[in-house]
């Protein structure tokens, strides 16, 4: 386990030092602080829209790190021949593959931290300084009467600069389980996006053991889509075999379209499964009970992920010990 | 007690169906390549033991198949006794790959550090040995705290020394230890392999040098096409006559220094050091008259004989049977 542990924190120390992660990150970053402006522009509900965009560039940017940096971290090793004193030392190569693995996920996560507590951050200081509050502040009221407060100016710069240092440290502790009505529920999303990256990741370490990085990368970009249209591909089998009177009436080329379908979406994983966005977001009130719903975690779901990691780290491992590093 | 041990060992490569050759398709149907073929070869305990021969000859193949990097196409070979591995003999045995590249975003010490948590060290041993060691392979105070990538080609290749002697192995592998490194940095080398056998370890390095092979060297196996052509004593090998003589002297005043240039083939100065090659027997003693007269000092003396590629070269060029040509193909 140390010798996994050292591998993954010297992979999560080679992506530190990559430029290529401090791109992605400043980039994530700026769409999410830009989303604040373009929020203005929804006149239903602004802080749909920042949600949105926020926990889909969280997903996204953690999956083009996945890319970018999973596909190099063992083709450089054998490219660059660094492997040599690496599989000449008392480990398994398993343990390489593993330690990598988790360097990776490491990586992946501490990114993803960052991002939350900046998309968090947003919420926070958007809420505490909407209109109604900003308008109570400088204008509040006293006997049904709203009155102007004197200084309201430099009570107005004051009021934000306190509360960008509340929102910060509130967006902290959120990582941690706190929570306000504006953040309910975002940490399970984020949560189950990690989950669902953290097989993607598995994919790129599996297809980087056999690949060059640029097929690599086809092969996880390929593996995202179609993982994410899982349900709605099954979904078109399905009315193939129904239009059809049934699955014994197919006939011609919706048989192999049937059966190619259904056994590669057996196959591919189901990212659908992961992405509880629009649970938190869009349906986030039950408009006839008047409460939140709750944004549910089944552990058969994770457990479903967690066996499909174990599953492509097993065939990765498998892969990578019987290679030969010329 | 016999360290490494291989039998019949082979390696075989099968080129991919399709390959890209000077910019043009090519296709490959049933192409193989033997690198080495049906070594047999043992290494005792306590010996230096250098596996020669030119570039392609199979001493990488050789020496990749014994740390586990390359599989063997046929054959068997064990490392201390357990076949090859087992982690438990893993941790007994150095290793330095030829021309290494390191991970160059990581720092002297933390590069060592890192391999030292790869061979389970702990924390109070890592930091011990590693401080002892840069001292060891002469690395320059500030090494440590350098970012590999501003080690130069010399603190590489002892930086590279230092992670393979690391976990104090019974057996260090050294591929190309001497390669791309100048005569003096050639020179350090070789104490330190000298060094290393002192302290009672066995060295199994391979070369293709062999002027530096045979002042440090128990026995030599030679391999060309990936077959075994020798093995034995090297005087036993190549011819005694002496191509030429390395002197390295310091503190040698500058007017003899300027005196002796024309009369060398080579004359490198570093620092006080001043490495002279000359071909005749008359120029070396010239050097230690005025060594003696300057009070200077002598470092050493060595006389240098053919390289591997001549001798080979004389052996193959001597007709068919003279030296075993090995098998179809070559890599390494």
């Amino acid at each position: 386990m140390g010798k996994v542990l050292a591998i993954a924190l010297n992979t999560f120390k080679e992506a530190v030092r990559n430029k290529v992660l401090y791109f992605l990150l400043i980039f994530a970053l700026l769409i999410m602080g830009f989303s604040t402006f373009i929020s203005d522009l929804s006149i239903a509900a602004p802080e749909k829209l920042i949600k949105d965009l926020g926990l889909a560039s969280i997903d996204f940017f953690g999956f083009l790190i996945a890319v970018f940096v999973g596909i190099y971290l063992i083709y450089n090793e054998i490219e660059r021949k660094t492997i040599y004193t690496i599989v000449s030392k008392p480990i398994d190569r398993h343990q390489f593959v593993l330690g990598k693995y988790f360097g990776l996920l490491i990586t992946i996560y501490v990114n993803m931290a960052i991002m939350s507590v900046f998309f968090f951050a947003v919420l926070y200081f958007r809420d505490a300084t909407s209109q109604d509050k900003i308008m109570d502040l400088i204008n509040p009221e006293v006997n049904g009467v709203r009155q102007p407060v004197e200084n309201a100016e430099s009570l107005y710069y004051w009021y934000h600069f306190k509360m960008f240092f509340i929102a910060c440290g509130k967006a902290v502790v959120t990582l941690f389980g706190y929570s306000e009505p504006i953040t309910f529920h975002l940490m399970r999303v984020i949560g189950m996006s990690a989950l669902g990256l953290a097989i993607i990741t598995a994919f790129a370490i599996l297809y980087s053991t056999f690949s060059t990085p640029t097929l690599s990368a086809v092969f996880t970009f390929l593996t995202f889509v179609v993982g994410n249209l899982c349900e709605d591909l099954l979904r078109y089998a399905e009315r193939l075999a129904r239009n059809a009177g049934g699955l014994q009436n197919l006939s011609g080329p919706d048989v192999l379209k049937y059966w190619f379908v259904t056994i590669a979406m057996h196959i591919t994983p189901n990212l659908a499964l992961f992405n509880k966005r629009s649970e938190a977001i869009y349906d986030k009130w039950d408009v006839m009970a008047q409460t939140e719903r709750f944004v549910a975690i089944d552990p058969v779901q994770v457990a479903y992920g967690l066996v499909y990691v174990g599953g492509v780290l097993c065939l990765s491992c498998l892969i990578f010990n019987r290679r030969n590093f010329k | 007690m016999i360290v490494v041990e291989t039998n019949k060992l082979s390696k075989i490569y099968t080129h991919d169906f399709i390959d890209v050759e000077h910019g043009r398709l090519r296709f490959n149907f049933m192409r193989r390549t033997v690198a080495l073929a049906d070594l047999d070869l043992q290494v005792g305990k306590g010996e230096i033991v250098g596996l020669l021969g030119p570039n392609g000859a199979g001493k990488s193949t050789t020496i990749k198949i014994l740390m586990g990097i390359l599989f063997p196409s046929s054959g068997s070979a064990k490392l201390m006794g357990r076949p090859l591995g087992d982690k438990a003999v893993k941790a007994k045995i150095g290793f330095l790959p030829e021309n290494p590249f390191f991970y160059d975003y990581l720092k002297g010490e933390e590069f060592l550090d890192y391999y030292g948590q790869l061979y389970g060290m702990s924390k109070a041993d890592r930091r011990k040995r590693i401080r002892e060691l840069f001292d060891y392979v002469g690395l320059p105070d500030h090494a440590p705290n350098l970012p590999l990538k501003g080690y130069s080609k010399g603190m590489l290749q002892r930086i590279g020394l230092a992670q393979a002697i690391l976990n104090d192995p019974e057996v260090v592998v050294l591929d190309e230890p001497q390669s791309g490194l100048d005569p003096l940095g050639r020179k350090e080398i070789r104490d330190i392999i000298l060094s290393l056998k002192d302290r009672g370890k066995t060295v199994f390095f391979s070369s293709h040098v062999l002027s530096d092979a045979e002042l440090i060297c128990d026995r030599v196996a030679i391999l060309n096409k990936g077959r075994l052509v020798a093995q034995g004593e090297l005087g036993h090998l190549l011819s005694s006559k002496i191509k030429d003589y390395e002197v390295i002297v310091t503190g040698m005043r500058k007017e003899s220094v300027e005196a002796l240039r024309p009369h060398a083939i080579k004359c490198i100065e570093r620092d006080a050091d001043v490495l002279f090659i000359f071909e005749k027997e008359d120029d070396v003693r010239e050097v230690l008259r005025r060594v003696i007269d300057e009070n200077a000092r002598l470092v050493s003396v060595t006389p240098r004989r053919d390289t591997l590629e001549e001798y080979f070269i004389r052996e193959v060029t001597r007709g068919p049977g003279a030296a075993e040509t090995g098998a179809q193909g070559g890599a390494a």
